[in-house]
């Protein structure tokens, strides 16, 4: 139910609002990026060039000691130089560990976030939704039933239940086939794209109860409007009420509450790669936990670049959500959502 | 209903739901591949070794028999024996607690002392600079994943400024308070313990601190235009007593459910964060017993967080209602 009124809302709050504008651009980037991946990354992201690792990015020049040992008069002599490394300007964000390019990593790392960010939001909604406006609607026993299964569900942490989820079933993945390689357009780059198809699962059904809450608690509001008791009074079957008056009257808080939840996930996915629960190792969550280990030596932006690549694309995500908010319906509270 | 019955319902309702974290902690067993009896036999054990295990842990009994049994225990406080441990894992469980405990509790008070006065300040000075500030802040906050975060602290603080240590728990925070009570030299113990703590709450409590910081913005910011308080300025009573005494007291009451609510990404935060700082709480028992496959160790620490989530949100509503009395009859 997209009137023009909604869409004069939202056209008037863009004109106004900086961090909307700012939100769109960084998102619409990160899909691009996502979607064209083949064609943004100039590195297969899983090749490895050994004689080329910890190439810092470019701008930085690094200073390491090496210690390299030799036969001197028949006895060992062990001697440390100080070798600059200087970026190559074939790897802008540079290189990690195993000589993989980090630009390239980031670029397909945006694939999984995006797509099991979305995916994973589509299939809570798809439970949470019609279960949320099925008790709030009827209301009674399935109410009373839906908030205790509510109340237990919250009481786990989302990134707990996903981690004994996932460490208890598996990390099943699924290889997706990437139309612009089997077009030939990218041969180069990786075949398939890998979707853990595991960790979708399991962030859809930790994170349902968020969209049955809301959705719950517009039916309940709507369920004694006028026109709802205008067409039971008329002989309208209940499903038929809930799809078309109840459901579209509900959409706006929930499409707010969706933009909110793939930011959400996508930090959960970030964060279950990171604990090693994942089934991929293209993610940026992966990549910031092999980073983890080089910190120490000095190999600073292998963790750091991943995690900026995340933090951009949830604050685009969020900016969205903030400006979908206000401009769809001041009234709604503005938090509620899990991380 | 009155303020009594209200929060003895809550609590009758708590206890359903702790009931029903328990089934299906418990639940959980049955609905995962293989058997557990795998965690504790060697791979090449024989058909009778593995039926004597079975014996031994109850495994062969019907599932209703071990199920009541289970909750029989847990009601005494018996959670079963680590499998690979050989703990009992009520006194793992309860050794680990207060360090996850700790952190959580420093990372609120980060979040809270920080983000209060900036959220009051941000809506009293809307559209100024330091408005924009905070809100820039607070989106960085709640978009920054707190493991990446703590790996960036430690970058910064521990490897190019060595302050601050990056692994481990050093003290816990009772020697602090107990060389206190005693009247001894704490300073070193407290240098210890916040030399050990700073970066894990700072990490874990930055999400929290921007949270808290919008909530308290735009609580305010709605406060502020209620007809209450320009009653009040027309009365012309001090522009401070009323943003703090009367506004603030109103944004805090909604701001406290939220974060009930949200206690559960508060340990869900804990749990990785503990992962990054080596910090020994019930998040790195948590990961441990699901890769070893240790039941008992992981059924408890389940139960053990999921309860502390239903009591904590139990007391919050309890306080809610005893500073709101208009929710008791909602």
């Amino acid at each position: 139910m997209v009137s023009s009124r909604v869409i004069r809302n939202l056209k008037k709050e863009f004109r106004q609002s900086g961090l909307a504008k700012l939100g769109l651009a960084l998102v619409v980037v990160i899909v691009l990026t996502a979607v064209f991946a083949p064609f943004v990354a100039p590195h297969d992201p899983t090749e490895q060039q050994l004689d080329q690792s910890e190439l810092p990015p470019i701008g930085f020049s690094e200073t390491t000691e090496r210690t390299s040992s030799e036969m001197v008069d028949g006895e060992i002599q062990t001697v440390t130089e100080e070798v600059e490394i200087t970026p190559d300007p074939d790897h802008v964000f540079g290189t990690d560990g195993l000589g993989r390019d980090m630009f390239s990593r980031v670029v397909y790392g945006a694939r999984t976030s995006l797509v099991v960010g979305v995916l994973g939001t589509l299939l809570a909604a798809s439970i949470g939704v019609p279960v949320g406006l099925l008790a709030g609607y009827h209301r009674g026993r399935v109410d009373d039933a839906l908030m205790r299964i509510a109340d237990i569900s919250l009481a786990f942490p989302s990134l707990v239940l996903a981690v004994a989820l996932i460490g208890l079933w598996g990390r099943a993945a699924v290889n997706v086939p990437d139309p612009f390689v089997v077009a030939g357009l990218a041969p180069e780059m990786p075949e398939s794209f890998v979707l853990p198809i595991t960790v979708v699962i399991v962030v859809g059904l930790v994170n349902w109860v968020w969209f049955a809450r809301v959705a719950r608690g517009e039916a309940l509001s709507l369920r004694g409007q006028e026109y709802v008791k205008a067409s039971r009074a008329l002989g309208a079957d209940d499903n038929t009420i809930i799809l078309r008056h109840v459901l579209p009257n509900a959409i706006t808080p929930i499409i707010v509450l969706g933009t909110v939840q793939v930011a959400a996930i996508i930090l959960l996915e970030s964060s279950l790669s990171f604990l090693g629960f994942s089934g991929t190792t293209l993610s940026w969550g992966f990549d910031i936990a092999q980073g983890r280990d080089y910190v120490s030596s000095g190999q600073w932006w292998i963790a750091s670049i991943p995690g900026l690549a995340i933090m951009l694309s949830v604050i685009g995500i969020n900016l969205l959500g903030d400006w979908l908010r206000d401009a769809l319906d001041p009234g709604i509270e503005g938090e509620g959502g899990a991380a | 209903m009155s303020f009594g019955r209200f929060a003895l319902k809550r609590s009758l309702q708590g206890i359903g739901v702790v009931w029903g974290v328990v089934t299906v902690v418990f639940a959980l067993r049955f609905v995962t591949p293989g058997s557990p009896i795998n965690a504790v036999a060697p791979l090449d054990a024989s058909q009778e070794t593995r039926q004597a295990i079975a014996a031994e842990l109850g495994l062969d009994q019907p599932l209703y028999v071990q199920y009541g049994q289970y909750v029989f225990d847990l009601l005494q406080g018996d959670m079963g024996r680590s499998y690979i441990r050989g703990q009992e894992v009520t006194t793992l469980v309860f050794e680990r607690l207060p360090a996850t405990v700790e952190l959580a509790l420093a990372a609120s008070v980060v979040a809270i002392v920080l983000a209060i006065p900036l959220g009051v300040i941000s809506a009293t000075r809307r559209n100024e600079p330091v408005d924009y500030g905070a809100t820039l802040l607070s989106l960085g906050g709640i978009s920054t994943p707190n493991f990446w975060l703590g790996i960036m602290l430690i970058l910064i603080f521990a490897v190019e400024f060595n302050v601050f240590n990056t692994s481990g728990r050093g003290v816990d925070v009772g020697d602090v308070a107990l060389s206190v009570i005693n009247a001894e030299p704490f300073a070193g113990t407290l240098l210890t313990w916040l030399a050990y703590i700073t970066l894990p709450a700072i990490a874990l409590g930055t999400y929290f601190m921007a949270l808290i910081t919008r909530l308290t913005r735009s609580g305010m910011l709605d406060e502020l235009s209620k007809g209450y308080v320009q009653a009040a300025r027309a009365k012309g009573l001090p522009r401070t007593l009323i943003r703090y005494k009367h506004a603030l007291r109103n944004t805090l009451i909604p701001v406290i459910t939220v974060l009930g609510l949200q206690l559960g990404t508060l340990i869900g935060g804990a749990v990785i964060t503990e992962a990054v700082f080596s910090w020994p709480g019930l998040g790195t028992l948590v990961i441990e017993s699901i890769n070893q496959r240790d039941w008992p160790a992981l059924q408890g620490s389940l139960i053990v967080i999921g309860t502390s989530f239903v009591l904590v949100n139990i007391l919050v509503d309890v306080v809610y209602a005893y500073l709101d009395p208009e929710v008791v009859n909602d």
